[in-house]
């Protein structure tokens, strides 16, 4: 099956490098002029709404319906944000989309803007992306040079400015008010909700903060219309969706494709299959945060509801492959190290709990484990979900779960034999 | 105005208030570490939740608005599972100090374990090693092993001075509240950070190892003495067996004067009572004071420690023939801004209508001439250092028609108008460097100082009276901002002490005069009768709170506990 | 301590945001750049100049991982160790590299050259395992290119920015 693609469309275009007249040539800016032109703010609202877009970023909420939370008689400026954080484990498809078509992004983040009424949007890079921080900056000059930004854009009345801000290597600068307080010069600690961003935010204002490939979504919806954008992929979860995907499989990448794919196809079809004809032993769908899934599981649709159906959710659209060589307590143990690195530490749970999570299974890993660990270890990860902060308690939890519930017999054979059976051999 | 249900009671709430402050004004508990009402709320230590009816997750007490309606429960199966998954969590890496830690028998960490949390652990890693007994600053000790991370002192230091020593460092479970290296923790108000550290990770160096709470058992209600704001406070006392001894001042809530909080001189200043130099007994000394002055030791005639009934009639005799000499014009009266309002009042009624002398003054230092007492930092402290100037210039302790004060005491001194002078708890050899106060307190025929500890005034003085701490008095003092606050006796005075009240009715009584009743109750009928700022105060209005006088002429519903 | 340039940059940044503490980070990485590293000195001095306690500023500094507040060598290799680049074999590439220097992953050369330094997924998984030495990516990174890299870096000869061969992007 062939599928249209809408994001990554410049890449059947033979040496595109990015560049404003590059992206305007082959159809770039044409979707602001319409839309400052053409419509309101409410009727892009409106649009983007009925589009059923879903932020791509990991939570899936709809964006229409957040960009709608934005309080229009507010007295205190409205910010849009770009989260360009992409940290979650197996996903880089949005360092793509800003190193390859940046301006599909500013276009969407103007769009955007015009919505909801903010006059400053701020891009929030990554700091690691240091050449990805350059391409943005140049696009956003670019932009501005020709009248794309600043004041008064395309006659309309409209001004935005962007600014790019870089952060300095924070996981947690992925969730939404981490990032705010990140951005306001702190400690990326997420803040406690209520209130939402989109009614204290940034600098206690409304706030919406969105995902780089969801921004990209935005100026063909309002190109294309809403219900092109319908037509692609099941009605709960429409449009095109970039799923990174990597580990064991011929052809790891970015595919664009709708979420009416299956897993079986996106990884045997797009992917080349398992690598070295290998027997596919786990697969994780959506970010290591996602609970694993097995072979019962690959004719699961690629959309937010089978996935959740299945028992593990889209996320960030990361689908890590991993083959029959692969160490599923070796799995835990890094898995579990990054969550014990990246939690931020003001929730006890999350704190402590990241921290034990990492150690139990370090300690399992190296032969020696004892037998009450796993009924700890399931104990622990139920007492950290649903009780803090933000979810980065949840997201360590579930992962140890499900390879305690698919894979448990592993586990078992590590405590008893007080060895790894893959030691030695073994992907890792 | 909201009603909810909280544990099946239903009450309306009037302001906008948090589940948690409503479950304390109802007086149930809901255990909590990083929730100070002091300070901002950040709902990070987890252990506040409960359950609300049709929320599908836990509440953060702290955090979350009553609403109309809400089903409040703070004890249900659910919160206790959390709780003792929480408390599991603190300890993990929790070091088993409580042997060796201050806080151990007052610890909300033990507390809390004990009523909510796991008998046992199931650790079985390596805990996380830190800093132990790390020095942060004059006061203040660090044990980073046994935080916990609640934030509190940070947010203390940012928020109260503002000055912003403590930090958290790193992140996860490699976070630290340490200081920028080379800074100290010396803000005026350091040592609040140790009562509001719930558990022994910031402790007080001067209380470091001293006793353990089950020893105190004297917990006194009281009043800093040490300027103006008077500070409501407790003072910790250790039982008799083990030594009576004050061992720790703490702030007492009281939202209309200081709070939450106290300064650290005041709360580290009390090691005056147990000092070996302190006056115990009083003395009598014969011969010219000149030459003693002169000389600058005792030479002539040594103090001869003396038993107060025979002192007292020597005084008394003393007094008699100068004021039947020279008229009560000869003799006058300092009276500090330090001493009780009960002890002003009989003193200026011994001073001004028993003796009949207009010099009576508390005004030493500049900053008592001036009609209201400024604030020294913003916060608590405030300029004027003693704790009772209000209650002095309420009590009219100030020189009657015809009066001389202060310095103009000094000047009738040294030329021989003023024959006798009594002087309570002022060191004016010290308070007035550049005049020549020595030699006019030299030429007095009776000195009679009355002090704690000996000074250089004192060393000059016939008469030597040892004065007792605010800790050691029952009274009131009145603050700047004209409330009357009492203080309570918490330490048993020395056995050979006697109180102001009672050496001025003893000293009285040998001069052939009544002073009246002493006891503060029986002091303030006299001071309610008479016309002036506290008329119709009675001692049993003064409430644990203090009282603003105008507050006692509306009916009584105030003074209520928090 | 801090050039002009960098001084004016950091002016410009606390100007361009509504709140001006917003520029606390962005100052952090020009002053990092400049100095090598966060010292003491580089606190104060970037406290001073926001308004903010030294404490406040080494509090969010050393909540972020790309903040160096220890000295640090010229150059810097962050190798991703996280879940997708194992998968493809970085704890190899690891020991391969800390044999070849003679230093453990978090330490830095005798000569002061080099600092090692492992880091969490940098978003290159479909080109795993992937480094990056002075923030410039190499993926698909075997032994061999790795001792490439490395000679290269010591001669001096090592390409700045770009794309092509030696700084490939995921895709």
């Amino acid at each position: 099956m062939t599928f249209e693609k809408v994001l990554t469309k410049y890449q059947d275009i033979p040496e595109y490098t990015g560049t404003i007249d590059e992206y305007i040539a082959h159809g770039g800016y044409r979707a602001l002029p319409k839309a400052l032109r053409e419509l309101q703010p409410a009727e892009v609202i409106e649009q983007v709404k009925r589009s059923g877009l879903r932020g791509r970023g990991g939570a899936g909420f709809p964006c229409g319906v957040k960009w709608g939370f934005i309080p229009k008689d507010s007295p205190k400026p409205k910010y849009l944000v770009c989260n360009c954080d992409e940290s979650e484990p197996g996903t880089f498809k949005d360092r793509m989309l800003i190193e390859e078509d940046p301006h599909q992004l500013i276009e969407g983040m103007i769009i955007s803007s015009y919505a909801i009424g903010s006059r400053l949007a701020f891009l929030y890079c990554r700091g690691e992306f240091v050449y990805g921080a350059r391409v943005l900056e140049r696009a956003i000059r670019e932009a501005t040079l020709r009248g794309y930004l600043g004041k008064n854009i395309l006659g309309s009345g409209f001004d935005l400015d962007i600014h790019l801000h870089r952060g300095a290597g924070a996981y947690i600068c992925g969730e939404e008010t981490g990032l705010l307080e990140s951005l306001e010069g702190k400690r990326g600690q997420p803040r406690p909700k209520p209130p939402f961003p989109a009614i204290s935010g940034l600098y206690r204002s409304p706030t919406v903060v969105n995902n780089v490939e969801t921004l990209c979504n935005v100026p063909h919806i309002v190109l294309r219309g809403a219900d092109w954008y319908i037509g692609i992929g099941p009605p709960k979860s429409t449009g095109p969706r970039l799923f990174s995907v990597s580990g064991h499989v011929e052809r790891p990448g970015n595919y664009e494709l709708p979420m009416s794919i299956t897993l079986r196809e996106l990884i045997f079809e797009h992917a080349g299959g398992v690598k070295n004809g290998r027997r596919l032993k786990a697969v994780i769908p959506g970010g290591s945060s996602a609970p694993v899934l097995t072979e019962q599981h690959l004719d699961v649709g690629m959309d937010f509801e089978s996935l959740a159906a299945a028992g593990s959710m889209s996320g960030s659209g990361g689908v890590i492959v991993m083959d029959d060589t692969v160490c599923m307590v070796r799995v835990g143990e890094i898995v579990s190290r990054f969550y014990h690195h990246e939690s931020c530490g003001q929730c006890t749970q999350c704190r402590e709990g990241t921290a034990w999570l990492h150690k139990v299974l370090r300690r399992i890993e190296h032969g020696q484990g004892r037998k009450e660990d796993l009924d700890v270890l399931l104990d622990m990860c139920d007492n950290m979900k649903g009780k803090t902060i933000c979810v980065l308690s949840d997201a360590a939890a579930m992962p140890i779960e499900s390879y305690l519930k698919y894979f448990r017999e592993e586990f078992e054979a590590h405590v008893r034999e007080r060895a790894c059976p893959f030691e030695g051999k073994g992907a890792f | 105005m909201p009603t909810l249900k909280i544990d099946g009671v239903e009450v309306t709430v009037p302001t906008p208030m948090s589940i948690l402050e409503v479950a304390r004004t109802l007086g149930i508990e809901v255990p909590h570490y990083c929730y100070h009402p002091g300070l901002s709320v950040v709902g990070q230590c987890r252990l506040c939740q409960v359950e609300v009816e049709r929320m599908p997750k836990l509440a953060t007490a702290c955090n979350t608005m009553v609403a109309d309606g809400m089903v409040v429960w703070t004890h249900s199966p659910k919160v206790e599972k959390a709780r003792r998954a929480v408390m599991e969590f603190y300890l993990l890496n929790h070091p088993l100090d409580c042997p060796v830690c201050d806080k151990g028998g007052e610890c909300p960490l033990q507390d809390f374990t004990l009523k909510y949390g796991p008998g046992e652990s199931r650790f079985a890693e390596e805990k996380v090693q830190r800093v132990k007994h790390a020095v942060l600053g004059p006061h203040i000790v660090f044990d980073a092993e046994r935080c916990i991370l609640c934030t509190r002192c940070v947010r203390f230091c940012h928020e109260v001075p503002q000055t912003g020593e403590l930090a958290v460092f790193s992140r996860g479970d490699r976070s630290e509240i340490t200081l920028f290296p080379g800074k100290v923790l010396d803000n005026a108000y350091s040592g609040n950070v140790i009562d509001l550290c719930p558990v022994g990770a910031l402790t007080s160096r001067q209380y470091r190892f001293q006793s353990r709470p089950w020893d105190l058992v004297r917990h006194t209600d009281s009043v800093c003495p040490l300027c103006s704001n008077g500070c409501n406070v407790i003072l910790d006392v250790r039982h008799r067996q083990r030594g009576e001894e004050l061992l720790r001042i703490r702030p007492r809530e009281n939202q209309a004067v200081n709070r939450w909080w106290m300064c650290d001189e005041g709360r580290f200043t009390f090691g005056y009572f147990s000092d070996s130099a302190r006056l115990r007994v009083p003395t009598w000394r014969e011969g010219h004071p000149t030459d003693a002055a002169m000389a600058h030791s005792p030479l002539g005639p040594r103090p001869v420690a003396m038993g107060f009934d025979d002192l007292l009639l020597r005084l008394a005799r003393g007094i008699r023939r100068i004021v039947e000499a020279d008229g009560p014009e000869a003799v006058g009266c300092v009276a500090s801004s330090r001493l009780a309002n009960e002890e002003l009042f009989l003193i200026r009624r011994f001073f001004r209508d028993i003796l009949g002398t207009p010099h009576l003054d508390f005004r030493v230092r500049p900053v008592q001439f001036q009609a209201s007492d400024a604030s020294e930092d913003g916060l608590l402290r405030r300029t004027d250092k003693t704790a009772n100037r209000r209650g002095a210039r309420d009590l009219g302790i100030l020189p009657g028609a015809g009066g001389l004060d202060v310095a103009g005491m000094l000047a009738a001194a040294a030329n021989g108008r003023l024959k006798a002078l009594f002087l309570f708890e002022e060191d004016l050899v010290r308070e007035y460097p550049d005049r020549p106060v020595r030699e006019a307190l030299g030429r007095l025929e009776i000195l009679v100082v009355s002090n704690l500890l000996p000074n250089e005034t004192s060393g000059l003085a016939h008469v030597v009276l040892p004065a007792l701490g605010f800790a050691e008095k029952e009274g009131s003092f009145t603050n700047f901002q004209g409330r009357i606050q009492k203080i309570h006796r918490a330490l048993t005075p020395h056995v050979a002490s006697r109180s102001l009240p009672e050496v001025l009715r003893d000293l009285a009584r040998d001069i052939g005069r009544d002073l009246g009743p002493i006891e503060p109750a029986r002091v303030w009928e006299a001071i309610g009768e008479a016309p002036g700022p506290y008329q119709g105060i009675a001692w049993k209005d003064i409430g644990p709170l203090g009282l603003l006088p105008e507050e006692s002429r509306e009916p009584r519903a105030k003074n209520k506990e928090p | 301590m801090i050039s002009n340039e960098t001084k004016q940059r950091c002016d410009g940044l606390a100007r361009r945001y509504p709140e001006k503490r917003s520029a606390l980070i962005p100052m952090l990485h020009a002053v990092q750049a400049e100095v090598g590293h966060l010292s003491p000195e580089a606190i104060e001095w970037v406290a001073a100049a926001l308004g903010l306690s030294a404490a406040d500023v080494m509090s969010v500094a050393s909540f972020y991982d790309m903040f160096n507040l220890e000295r640090v060598g010229k150059h810097m290799i962050y190798v991703c160790h996280n879940l997708s680049c194992s998968l493809l074999g970085v704890e190899r590439l690891i020991r391969h590299l800390e044999n070849r220097l003679g230093i453990r992953m978090g330490e830095t050369t005798p000569d002061g050259l080099i600092t090692l330094k492992r880091m969490e997924c940098l978003a290159a998984c479909g080109t795993a395992p992937a480094i990056q030495i002075d923030g410039n990516f190499y993926e698909q990174v075997t032994p061999q290119i790795l001792d490439d890299l490395l000679d290269r870096l010591r001669d001096g000869r090592l390409h700045a920015m770009g794309k092509g061969p030696d700084g490939m992007s995921g895709r």
